[in-house]
């Protein structure tokens, strides 16, 4: 007996084999020992023997009786299923204070879960709201144009009148286009900046989309390089702008770059002959700027109306989304120069388009 | 708070436990559905336009 002392050994061995009572089983094995057990073994590892004594740590130990070779092992009641920490003591009742801590803790708990929700509502389930709308926004404008092919689209607010694809993020790509940048308007899909110029036309042709959420239809526009394609379908015909040279592409963008098969089309825009570079010095194909700086969609961006009459002014495309992701702290603008307009009744349809292009 | 919603609870304890899970769901559509919808155009990281 005393061969086998573990450390946990005392407080559970009760000696008391021998005495009449405490043995329960009375084909005790003539070797005189219990095997050996590992120290964490539960009451069901000696399933014979219930736990009997109620504290765990008493070693009550009585010289054993004379031919005594044998033990008696005592568990503490841990209940049925063992585990020891099942049955604690029942907590003593919380006082007012107590209460009054514990739903605070609860009430900041939920708020905690509330704001993790609100999460999920923002990055995922916008997303599926807006894909439903903006599906639906697709089909209409599908039908519309498969009825009537009016030159100059209608404007009203909200509705889709236009569709943008950027070959670059996927031939499957595509967002219907609406009129205005209000809440709703962009909760379908990009808005149309109300008052800038229409796909094609010399100007600015702005529009705004969600980075984050409602679809992110511009989540990836950081990801555009100068001369990317961006391709406007209008119900009459395909125009094709690629994004301008990058302000580090500038200096050198006609031996550089621009020497680019895939850049045919798209110049830096300055005029060499002004000191400054002329209306479009400030023009760039990605340019982050405030989120008050609105002269971003003018029909030269970042100059005055008045600084190119209408017959001079290039054709551009202007997409703004906010940045950096998941911030409004500024604005992430694309700029981008038409270089063709494809009619409809020229190509099939957009696959077709690509492969003309050169993109699919 | 949830104890005593859940003491509030009536029937044993399968019917408790189908009211509180339908109580939780009730409550996540509710924000889904229609406090969050009205919070957001009042936050401000969602603006992507310039003006």
């Amino acid at each position: 007996m005393a061969t086998r002392e573990g450390p946990d050994d005392d407080r559970r061995r009760h000696p008391g084999h021998g005495q009449p009572t405490p043995q329960r089983r009375p084909a005790t094995p003539p070797r005189g020992q219990v095997p050996p057990r590992p120290p964490q073994r539960g009451p069901q590892g000696q399933p014979p023997r219930r736990p009997q004594g109620p504290p765990p740590r008493r070693y009550t130990s009585p010289p054993p009786p004379p031919g005594a070779n044998d033990e008696t092992i005592v568990f503490a009641p841990v209940g049925k299923g063992g585990a020891a920490t099942k049955e604690k003591p029942a907590a003593a009742p919380l006082g007012k204070s107590g209460v009054a801590i514990r739903t605070a803790g609860e009430v900041l708990i939920t708020l905690g879960l509330v704001v993790l929700l609100f999460m999920v509502y923002e990055l995922y389930v916008t997303d599926l709201f807006s894909a439903g709308k903006q599906s639906e926004a697709s089909d209409q404008l599908d039908g519309e144009w498969a009825h009537d092919r009016t030159l100059h689209p209608e404007l009203i607010d909200g509705k889709a009148f236009a569709r943008i694809h950027i070959p670059s993020f996927g031939v499957d790509y595509n967002f219907t286009i609406q009129e205005g940048t209000d809440d709703a308007a962009l909760e379908v899909g990009p808005g149309h900046y109300k008052g800038t110029a229409l796909p094609g036309e010399p100007g600015n042709f702005a529009v705004a989309g969600h980075r984050v959420g409602k679809g992110a239809p511009f989540n990836d526009l950081d990801n555009l390089s100068s001369c990317d394609q961006i391709v406007i379908e209008t119900s009459t015909d395909f125009y094709i702008y690629k994004v301008l040279p990058y302000d580090d592409e500038m200096k050198d963008w006609a031996g550089g770059k621009g020497a680019d098969p895939k850049c045919k089309g798209v110049s830096t825009l300055r005029d060499g002959g002004a000191e400054d570079g002329g209306a479009y010095s400030e023009t760039f194909g990605r340019k982050v700027v405030l989120p008050s700086q609105g002269t971003a969609v003018n029909p030269v961006p970042y100059k005055g109306a008045d600084v190119l009459p209408k017959a001079q002014q290039a054709a551009l495309l202007t997409l703004t989304t906010c940045h950096p992701q998941f911030s409004a702290r500024e604005r992430l603008i694309i700029t981008s120069v038409l270089t063709q307009q494809v009619p409809k009744n020229q190509v099939k349809d957009y696959g077709d388009l690509l492969s003309k292009i050169g993109e699919a | 708070m949830y104890a005593w919603i859940w003491r509030k609870l009536p029937g044993p304890f399968a019917a408790k436990l189908t009211l509180a899970v339908v109580l939780v769901l009730g409550v996540i559509a509710l924000l889904m559905f229609v406090v969050f919808p009205w919070l957001e155009p009042r936050l401000w990281f969602n603006e992507v336009a310039v003006n």
